[in-house]
């Protein structure tokens, strides 16, 4: 019997293409899988069962009728809720939702299904992807895959618990402030943000656009691979996205990182706590191991780096809020809503230096950074996942200060716009927990070839709650 | 004795500007006021170091320009 929760999405789809399994069954066998997983994590926004079992009887018959299948043909799916469908209307994890169904499917959504792949669901996201640990005060909290009682991380909640528990092999996420990172290292699973531009944002919500990253979650790199590989490239849509070649990502899985050079900042590194520095220096073991060579590195000043990717984020998120949160405050949740009024104490001036201060920040990481390395690793959270009711503050006065400490190591990621690896620790039967590794623009293919390489030993795991 | 009345004062600046019309409980107002102030002394600190011909699409520029797929 074929352990299909096991699979890759690559598997899985080669599986169904050689009939050893039909969509239909896996399909079916995904959509129980998912129910489970809501159960434990509330995981599941909106099943979209009937859709997806007609459309994997389809691909069963094209499979039979000798069709060509696409290298994501049947394979069931689902996505964080805030990607356009056409004829339905996205949650965003919110009260306050789109006005009229979508009449264009997002680029991202569009570009799946032109692979093939079905979508099962539409999966938890903090209230309008604005917020690092998957409470929503609006739809209910996220709840972590190998312990209930723990956070999920956010925003891409659902989506890292349902591929953590094995309901889907991958899904959609994004991330702004660490909204990738940050679940996939809370459920002990891996995500590639890539890099600022990649992949086409149209059809996504916005929620701060100059940072909006949209990305992948998975258990094995060659799903990551694969999917950004379908994702990544030039969009009439979106302006912002780069129109640089897209690398064979899933051929290069496989290419040479022997003598890479890991970049530590001893400095940054060392406000983490005790135990996310031990982890830190096990993966790095582990990776010298595979040959990647480690060295110092610095970066320009991180609390400068926090503050200018703040003064670049909150008026950004705050303007595209700030009629409703005059007209229907109350249909906020307390979190997200203090955070939006923050955004309107910035200044133009403040929001425009950080801005135009970008670029320099970028050029000053490459040429000193990365002047001397190929790849820095980072933690992704800065202490041992914390207890949903640890960080349960609402709008609270220590909302701040909590939630500074939470995207610590992932925020200032997102204002130099850098390619970005999560990687689950070794867990030695403990809770999960994740590291970076930070790679040059449009760096990817050498982040997944590390990852790949990272997985043969440290392979990936389905979640379960521990005893 | 006519009992001398005080005319209500404004929050300063609180008042005015794109934070003016939110529901907001004064603590959280002065809270997000001390944020931004916080915020504010960075930018000053980066603007200061800043060459005049810096552009928004300056980010953009140097990504593409250094990308290494």
């Amino acid at each position: 019997m074929m352990e299909l929760e096991q699979l890759s999405a690559r598997a899985l789809a080669a599986a169904i293409r050689g009939k050893k399994v039909s969509s239909l069954e896996a399909t079916r066998a995904a959509i129980g899988r998912l129910a489970a997983a809501h159960e434990l994590t509330n995981c599941t926004l909106s099943l979209d069962a009937e859709e997806a079992l007609a459309a994997a009887k389809a691909c069963d018959a094209a499979i039979a009728a000798g069709k060509p299948a696409g290298p994501l043909a049947g394979v069931p799916l689902a996505h964080k809720d805030m990607f356009d469908r056409t004829g339905k209307i996205a949650s965003w994890g919110a009260r306050i939702r789109a006005e009229a169904p979508a009449t264009q499917d997002a680029t991202v959504i569009a570009r799946y299904k032109a692979a093939g792949a079905l979508q099962i669901a539409a999966l938890h996201l903090t209230e309008f992807a604005f917020g690092p640990t998957g409470h929503n005060y609006v739809l209910g909290h996220a709840r972590n895959p190998w312990d209930p009682t723990r956070i999920t991380g956010g925003s891409s909640a659902g989506t890292a618990a349902a591929v953590a528990y094995g309901a889907i092999p991958a899904g959609l996420g994004s991330d702004t402030g660490g909204s990738l990172r940050l679940p996939a290292a809370a459920c002990g699973v891996c995500s590639i943000k890539p890099t600022w531009g990649r992949v086409s944002r149209a059809g996504a919500m916005p929620l701060a656009p100059a940072l909006d990253t949209i990305g992948i979650i998975a258990r094995h790199m060659e799903d990551l691979a694969l999917m950004l590989g379908l994702l990544a490239g030039a969009d009439p849509r979106d302006p912002a996205a780069g129109t640089l070649p897209v690398p064979d990502y899933l051929a290069r899985l496989d290419d040479p990182i022997r003598g890479a050079r890991l970049g530590i900042d001893a400095a940054v590194v060392g406000s983490a706590h005790p135990d996310v520095q031990g982890m830190l220096q096990r993966v790095t073991k582990i990776l010298e191991k595979q040959g990647l060579v480690t060295a110092a590195c610095r970066f320009p000043d991180w609390q400068t780096l926090d503050h200018l990717v703040q003064l670049t984020q909150m008026p950004d998120c705050s303007a595209a809020h700030a009629a409703y949160l005059r007209s229907r405050p109350n249909d906020y949740g307390p979190q997200v809503r203090a955070r939006l009024e923050l955004g309107h104490f910035i200044g133009a001036v403040d929001h425009l230096t950080a801005l135009r201060a970008r670029g320099s920040y970028l050029r000053r990481t490459l040429e000193q950074t990365f002047k001397d390395i190929d790849i820095a690793i980072l933690p992704i959270f800065a202490d041992p996942v914390p207890t949903i009711a640890e960080l349960d503050i609402g709008g609270g006065p220590t909302l701040q200060a909590a939630m500074a400490r939470v995207v610590k190591y992932t925020r200032p990621i997102n204002y130099l716009g850098l390619p970005t690896l999560a990687l689950p620790v070794p867990r030695a039967g403990g809770l999960p927990n994740g590291i970076q590794l930070v790679g040059r623009p449009y760096a990817e293919a050498q982040l997944l070839a590390v990852g790949r390489a990272y997985q043969r030993e440290v392979p990936p795991e389905v979640a379960r709650p521990l005893a | 004795m006519a009992e001398q009345t005080i005319d209500p004062q404004p929050e300063p600046a609180a008042e005015a500007g794109p934070a003016a019309g939110l529901a907001m409980p004064p603590e959280r107002r002065r809270a997000a006021q001390a944020h931004a102030a916080q915020l504010s002394d960075t930018a000053a600190k980066v603007a200061a170091e800043l060459p005049l011909s810096a552009d928004v699409d300056d980010f953009r520029r140097i990504l593409t320009a250094a990308a290494r797929p």
